[in-house]
């Protein structure tokens, strides 16, 4: 009985000064939080009118400052197209037989499209490309033009953007074949022509196709914050630096896609206004394509 | 002269916005643009202080770094400026600055903002001193008329300091050694002193 007493004196003391330690642990809380020194002014202050400059600001400066997204751009848009010539000159483009059956890839809504988005693509790459290197015109009327340009090439870009994630998004969706298909790089680093796996899309067309739509929207979205200042300003930050990173991948692919219509597949730009492509080409580049019989129109062998 | 340095005294300034209104009046700045600003922090508490912000014309700007047409540049003494012919209005000297300085008109083509704006300490731009083109772009060039920037000159407890940086350290810092700082101001207890 003694002992539960005890016990019990012993528990309630332990109670008592764990209350008493918590109590004066408050209080001294409380007395730290009444103290504002003038740094502590000082510190919120600038995290009122300049955001958080330390950690975003200090980043932006620093990745703009020293020019690294300026040099990137110009290292894309200088190498890419050396890589090019030089797979032009070694392996050359690729011809296939247009004499045979036609065969329809692009019906007129998906042309109509593909113009717009093709439009506001060019415009936005050359006069993002002006403003990025806009030190070397000295700024002024030009580059200010440039930056009209480029509001009005993202105005164009949101239905063609819009548009190509609503016709395509089946078609472009990962296939299997499309491993095999970048393992041989779809077969253009040999000059020999033989069926590629790939079905109505191969997996390089899929790959820009997923830059340019999702990557598109992602540009659109920062360069709207950018456009009007309309975010806290560490997201404007942060926008800036995305727009300029994903602008570098997607000048890469548009600079390939660009190179693969005009020079790598030939005549492969005739495709895209007429909406047909030649069956032999079809069937070497597009070889698990299953097409419809009234999708065939027949060519001049016949 | 070395270099030209603002200080705001946060004792001192009561927020009457005064240095804004002689700044925006004297030249004559566009609607939805403000050179310079004052910020409450903590307004009604005890720990109530207010600040007027403007371009602080750093050493090492930022603006200056991360400008893409290089239209910003820094003046022998300090102050920091822009070729507003030369601006595309992109922004960039907004997204680094700490202060907030940089403001923009907006109304371009596509609603784009038009030539970055902002405080000149009251010392014009790159056109020709006193000129009409100047005057119509940046506004006032008191600096050059050897008088101090509008705003500091005309504030009325003389928080805003403005001229020779070690000028204005000196001045400061005999206010500072003077009066105590915060609660050990003269005068602090009769204002602030909790009746219990």
């Amino acid at each position: 009985m003694q002992r539960s007493t005890h016990s019990v004196l012993l528990l309630g003391s332990i109670m008592c000064a764990l209350l008493l330690i918590a109590w004066v642990g408050s209080a001294f809380a409380a007395a730290a939080q009444g103290m504002y020194s003038i740094s502590d002014y000082y510190s919120d202050l600038m995290g009122v009118i300049g955001g958080e400059w330390e950690q975003v600001g200090g980043l932006f400066t620093y990745l703009v400052g020293q020019q690294y997204f300026m040099w990137g751009f110009l290292l894309i848009i200088s190498v890419i197209p050396l890589l090019f010539a030089g797979h032009l000159l070694i392996i050359g483009a690729k011809h296939f037989d247009h004499g045979g059956n036609q065969i329809l890839f692009f019906p007129p809504l998906a042309r109509i499209i593909h113009f717009i988005g093709a439009l506001s693509f060019t415009l936005l790459v050359i006069s993002g490309l002006l403003i990025v290197c806009g030190q070397f015109f000295g700024g002024g009327t030009f580059i200010r033009l440039a930056r009209y340009v480029h509001i009005f090439g993202a105005i164009l870009a949101v239905p063609a953007v819009l548009g190509m994630l609503v016709i395509w998004f089946k078609d472009m969706l990962p296939a299997l074949c499309d491993i095999k298909w970048i393992f041989m790089l779809g077969g253009y680093l040999s000059k020999e022509i033989k069926p590629v796996p790939a079905k109505k899309y191969n997996a390089g067309q899929k790959m820009w196709y997923w830059c340019a739509v999702f990557g598109g929207l992602v540009m659109l979205a920062t360069g709207f914050l950018i456009w009007g200042f309309g975010a806290n300003l560490d997201i404007i930050r942060y926008s800036a630096i995305i727009h300029n990173v994903l602008g570098m991948v997607i000048v890469a692919f548009f600079l390939t896609h660009c190179y693969m219509s005009i020079f790598a597949i030939a005549g492969s730009l005739q495709s895209m206004k007429t909406g047909y492509k030649p069956e032999h080409e079809v069937h070497m580049l597009h070889s698990l394509h299953k097409y419809k019989e009234s999708d065939v129109k027949p060519g001049d062998h016949h | 002269m070395g270099r030209v340095k603002f200080l705001c005294d946060v004792e001192r300034c009561i927020d009457c916005g005064g240095c804004v209104v002689a700044c925006k009046e004297g030249h004559h700045i566009p609607v939805g643009v403000n050179r310079r600003r004052v910020v409450t922090l903590d307004s009604g508490k005890e720990t109530e202080k207010s600040i007027s912000v403007a371009c602080m014309h750093c050493a090492d700007a930022p603006c200056i770094a991360v400008c893409p047409v290089n239209c910003i540049y820094e003046r022998a003494d300090g102050v920091v400026l822009v070729d507003k012919k030369a601006c595309i209005g992109c922004g960039y000297c907004f997204m680094a600055c700490p202060f907030g300085a940089p403001q923009f008109p907006k109304g371009a083509v596509f609603g784009a903002r038009g030539a970055m704006d902002k405080c000149t300490f009251c010392a014009g731009g790159p056109e020709e001193n006193f000129s009409k083109e100047e005057k119509s772009l940046y506004g006032q060039n008191r600096i050059a008329e050897g008088k101090v920037p509008l705003c500091s000159g005309m504030c009325a407890t003389k928080a805003l300091l403005a001229g020779d940086a070690d000028v204005v350290a000196d001045v400061y810092r005999e206010r500072v050694f003077q009066r105590g700082s915060g609660a050990n101001a003269w005068g602090w207890n009769r204002a602030y002193k909790k009746k219990s």
